[in-house]
């Protein structure tokens, strides 16, 4: 299978002459990448895949796959495969008809079309399957036909619009093995829409956070958790202190604090409250000086060694508080 | 699967609730069994209870070369309506759930409105503007009276649907390479047709019972069957009305189940 | 489940086509540009059959032109509605208090006289009086009538209606729609008070007949008398004389001793017409003494022309002598129709209750 890489440049849209949507927007994605664009609803994620889609067209900037412009060309031209959060399916076709649609679209011998829909049903576990209708087929069921039917045609690039968003979790994250296996089977550029930073950070392999219509940062998970460069990024993916110092603010995981005895910390407090998590336990530690501060202590043996009312001692090393722009 | 099943016991709710069901089902069918009564008693008045089991009613009614004229040309008239507001009503809705209009609530309103008028006024409006105009009452000119007060049936009906219609599965037909024709031929039709289908069975039924309307429209000759019954009815109030309403409602039924057939309205009512 | 639509949607569309080819045949067929046409209103029913069946196809064929006949209510509003320089009627036939309303809004003419209608010469003073305007054809005589089963003696006068053995068993009209009703009101004032125009006597006595079984048509009344619903009910003659024969149920119709009230057929001609010299004589044809014997045997409606000689059974029964048409009450409709709506109110809230 072919990919491509996908361009957005300079990239506007504004709905209703008022509130806009995606705000001069830049990216880069390689051929083959797992890409995922995360923000909160209403960040211009979902419109910046539109307009990849074609569903939406831009007011300014151009949009380019594969080395060619493909702005004014109508989607159905676009040769894209497309999976959507509510799955989309035609309910008044079978399984097999669904994903043979594209097939036929695009004039595909009978014989042909009968052969691929079964290897891409089988690729996605449905076998027997093909004479139900949508309506008769389970939620992960229908996200497996949704898959094929857009993967059946060899997209070069797979759009994925919170695909997996209602699923429960187990079967979420089952599927989100399977997406990302299945992305890198066949080579395919993925652009993923997501609002679950755990979900972009597990698949992905680069993430775009965006908000309020621009694209805060751009990078591998790694980067974009232990690096985020802006006040929202560090605030958006999981959880955060800010240090404000010398007027520089300064973004530290709970999880780079050590808790030691109060004397000597760098900063002496006591335990307000314990979230027990399993693996872990937050602590929020109200500082001498009045600051909140969140703790991530890792168990080694059963549990925390610190309970609400504790006085506590906080250090960490300066280089894993981050500074953050403006 | 053996367990015993619980019953439940016949509280008072219940019964209050069985009770109301009855008495609308019986208020929905006491008047056709009433017809069908009189349709079927020999004497040309209603005795009850009824003196014995005749066709003559009937014998009549199909013998009526006035009746038999006036049943078909109500069938025929119903039917061209039922294609034109199903034309008409089903790209109305389109235009209205889809088109981008400024002023959509407007024509909406303005689309429904043949409904909010007393249908009597419409008949009285057109006929008015038809006999002004030089057009004089030719059958299409009742027709397209008819259509007026149906396509608002098939409107309601086809926006039902496409307010329910999740419009990612037409775009997911275009990703797929689906020209906009193609997706509305593949996707969009066969997913609201059940609303115009079940807005042209409305529609039929507008027009073959329509009376107001075409009061002042049917031209010597060319009268509907409905206005031939009210007019018979002022002369010869007899047993031939009951037989011409047992088989207007026959007729209305079959269609219905011959609409539901062909077309499976039931088919894709859950979307 | 793909196959079967495909059918299904080509069975639909040969069904389309047999339809619209039923559609070729049933189509009212065009008429000759040459032939005259003559637009006229009658009566369905009885009336109807002989009209379509031998009147009118020898009026057309003795007078070269086609008779377009509306048979479908309502003739006055329609005949409003269209244009009068070109009205939708040449010959408006209804009862007389419809012509009233109708001459007083312009769309009827106020007299035919014998000058344009000749047979107007030959009919009885009650056919051209100052109650009516056009000229009338026939008359049916307003009486009780009622069941001679039910151990009632002969009504002879409109106060046996009151009865009190009758009461929920007599029968009357809802007045504003019913023109037998509104002349039983004006009865009631001359039986009761001090002549058909005196109201106040007239609610007196409606109020005393409740309870009363109202209905809209006259031919319920009929029914209600046959299948003895009512024993006694306010009805024309005509309406209990034409079920004679096999289906003759234990009914007859009585003319109350101070008088009968005329329910006049009348013709009129529209003054917009384009044929007028056809519309009189289409009234002059309806008054010949052969049209007339055979219009009024058919539904037993007294004829308004003195020359008519009918058989004898109808002869016996109906209004065919000077003497007998001496028994007619006919209503000032013009009087009645200008305080119509005051009457409706007062009658409505007296009938209610």
């Amino acid at each position: 299978m072919t990919s491509a890489a996908i361009r957005l440049e300079q990239v506007t849209k504004t709905f209703d002459s008022r509130v806009v949507a995606v705000d001069a927007v830049t990216l880069d994605i390689a051929a083959g990448e797992f890409f995922s664009l995360l923000g909160p609803s209403g960040c211009g994620k979902t419109t910046s895949l539109r307009i990849i889609a074609g569903f939406e067209h831009p007011d300014s900037g151009r949009v380019h796959v594969g080395g060619r412009d493909i702005t004014d060309l109508p989607v159905h031209r676009r040769d894209m495969g497309m999976v959507f959060q509510s799955y989309a399916l035609f309910p008044h076709r079978t399984v097999a008809e669904n994903v043979a649609f594209g097939l036929r679209m695009r004039e595909v011998p009978k014989s042909e079309i009968a052969r691929r829909v079964q290897a891409a049903l089988s690729q996605v576990a449905l076998t027997g399957l093909e004479d139900r209708k949508p309506s008769q087929l389970s939620g992960g069921q229908q996200q497996r036909v949704a898959l094929a039917r857009a993967l059946v045609v060899e997209p070069p690039v797979l759009l994925c619009d919170e695909p997996l968003g209602a699923l429960d979790r187990k079967l979420r994250q089952q599927m989100q093995f399977e997406l990302k296996e299945l992305q890198k089977r066949l080579g395919v550029t993925l652009v993923f829409v997501t609002h679950d930073q755990e979900e972009a950070l597990a698949m992905s392999d680069r993430i775009a956070v965006m908000n309020k219509g621009r694209v805060e940062q751009v990078g591998s998970p790694t980067e974009i958790y232990e690096r985020p460069r802006t006040r929202f990024v560090a605030d958006f993916i999981g959880e955060i202190n800010i240090l404000e110092e010398a007027g520089v603010a300064r973004a530290l995981r709970p999880e780079k604090i050590r808790l030691m005895p109060p004397g000597g910390a760098r900063l002496a407090g006591k335990v307000e409250t314990a979230n027990y998590l399993g693996g872990s336990t937050l602590l929020r530690v109200r500082a001498a000086d009045g600051r909140s501060m969140l703790v991530r202590e890792t168990h080694v043996g059963e549990r925390a060694s610190r309970a609400p009312g504790d006085a506590v001692g906080l250090t960490w090393n300066d280089h894993d508080a981050v500074a953050l722009e403006g | 699967m053996s367990a015993t099943r619980n019953k439940r016991p016949l509280d008072a709710g219940h019964a209050a609730y069985l009770a109301l069901n009855a008495l609308l089902l019986t208020f929905l069918l006491a008047p056709i069994a009433i017809v069908l009564v009189f349709a079927l008693n020999p004497t040309p008045y209603i005795s009850f209870p009824p003196v014995g089991v005749s066709l003559r009613w009937f014998g009549k009614f199909f013998a009526g070369t006035e009746f038999m004229n006036a049943l078909w040309l109500s069938l025929w008239v119903a039917s061209v309506v039922l294609v034109l507001s199903i034309l008409i009503g089903g790209a109305c809705a389109l235009a209205l759930a889809r088109g981008n209009l400024p002023g959509r609530a407007f024509l909406t309103a303005f689309f429904m409105s043949p409904l909010m008028l007393p249908a009597i006024l419409t008949g009285l409006a057109l006929f008015q503007a038809y006999l002004l105009s030089g057009i004089g009452r030719p059958v299409w000119g009742l027709i397209l009276a008819h259509t007026l007060v149906a396509v608002p049936y098939v409107i309601r009906t086809t926006l039902a649907v496409l307010h329910n219609f999740d419009r990612r599965i037409e775009e997911a037909a275009a990703v797929l390479g689906a020209s906009p024709a193609r997706v509305f031929f593949e996707v969009t039709l066969p997913l609201i047709r059940p609303g115009v289908f079940a807005g042209g069975v409305f529609a039929f039924i507008v027009s073959f019972d329509q009376f107001p309307v075409s009061l002042f429209l049917v031209v010597p000759k060319g009268e509907t069957l409905p206005v031939v019954l009210f007019n018979y009815m002022k002369f010869d109030l007899d047993g031939a009305i009951a037989a011409a309403s047992m088989v207007s409602i026959l007729l209305a039924l079959s269609v219905v189940l011959v609409l539901e057939r062909l077309i499976g309205l039931k088919a894709y009512v859950k979307l | 489940m793909v196959a079967r639509n495909t059918i299904s949607r080509r069975q639909a569309l040969r069904t389309g086509a047999g339809l619209a080819a039923i559609a070729a045949i049933g189509a009212p067929s065009i008429l000759h540009a040459q032939t005259r046409t003559l637009k006229i209103t009658t009566w369905g029913g009885k009336w109807g059959e002989v009209m379509k069946g031998t009147v009118l196809p020898a009026f057309e064929k003795e007078f070269k032109c086609t008779v377009s006949a509306d048979q479908a209510f309502p003739f006055v509003p329609k005949l409003q509605a269209s244009p009068k320089n070109d009205p939708i009627y040449d010959v408006l036939h209804t009862n007389s208090n419809e012509q009233w309303n109708s001459f007083t809004e312009g769309l009827v003419m106020e007299k035919i006289t014998a000058k344009e209608v000749p047979n107007v010469a030959d009919v009885y003073p009650w056919a051209a009086s100052d109650k009516i305007v056009g000229v009338a054809i026939f008359t049916s005589a307003i009486g009780l009538g009622f069941r001679t089963d039910k151990g009632l003696t002969k009504p002879t006068s409109w106060k046996d209606l009151a009865d009190p053995k009758l009461a929920g068993a007599r029968g009357g009209y809802i007045i504003p729609v019913n023109s037998l009703g509104q002349c039983h009101l004006m009865m009631l004032g001359k039986v009761y008070g001090k002549g058909l125009t005196d109201l106040d006597a007239a609610y007196k006595a409606l109020e005393a007949l409740k309870p009363i079984k109202l209905v809209d048509f006259t031919g319920q009344m009929e029914k209600m008398l046959l299948s003895g619903e009512v024993s006694m009910g306010v009805i024309h003659d005509s309406g209990v004389y034409r079920y004679e024969g096999p289906n003759m149920q234990p009914v007859d119709f009585a003319s109350p001793s101070e008088g009968v009230m005329a329910l006049e057929q009348v013709l009129n001609v529209t003054p917009g017409s384009k044929v007028k010299d056809l519309a009189f004589g289409y009234i002059d044809y309806m008054l010949r003494p052969d049209v007339q014997k055979m219009l009024a045997e058919a539904v037993w409606y007294s004829p308004a022309n003195k020359k008519v000689k009918l058989d004898a059974k109808y002869d016996e029964k109906l209004l065919t002598t000077p003497a007998k048409v001496a028994t007619l009450i006919q209503p000032d409709w013009k009087w009645y129709n200008a305080r119509k709506e005051d009457i409706d109110a007062r009658v409505t809230k007296i009938l209610k209750g």
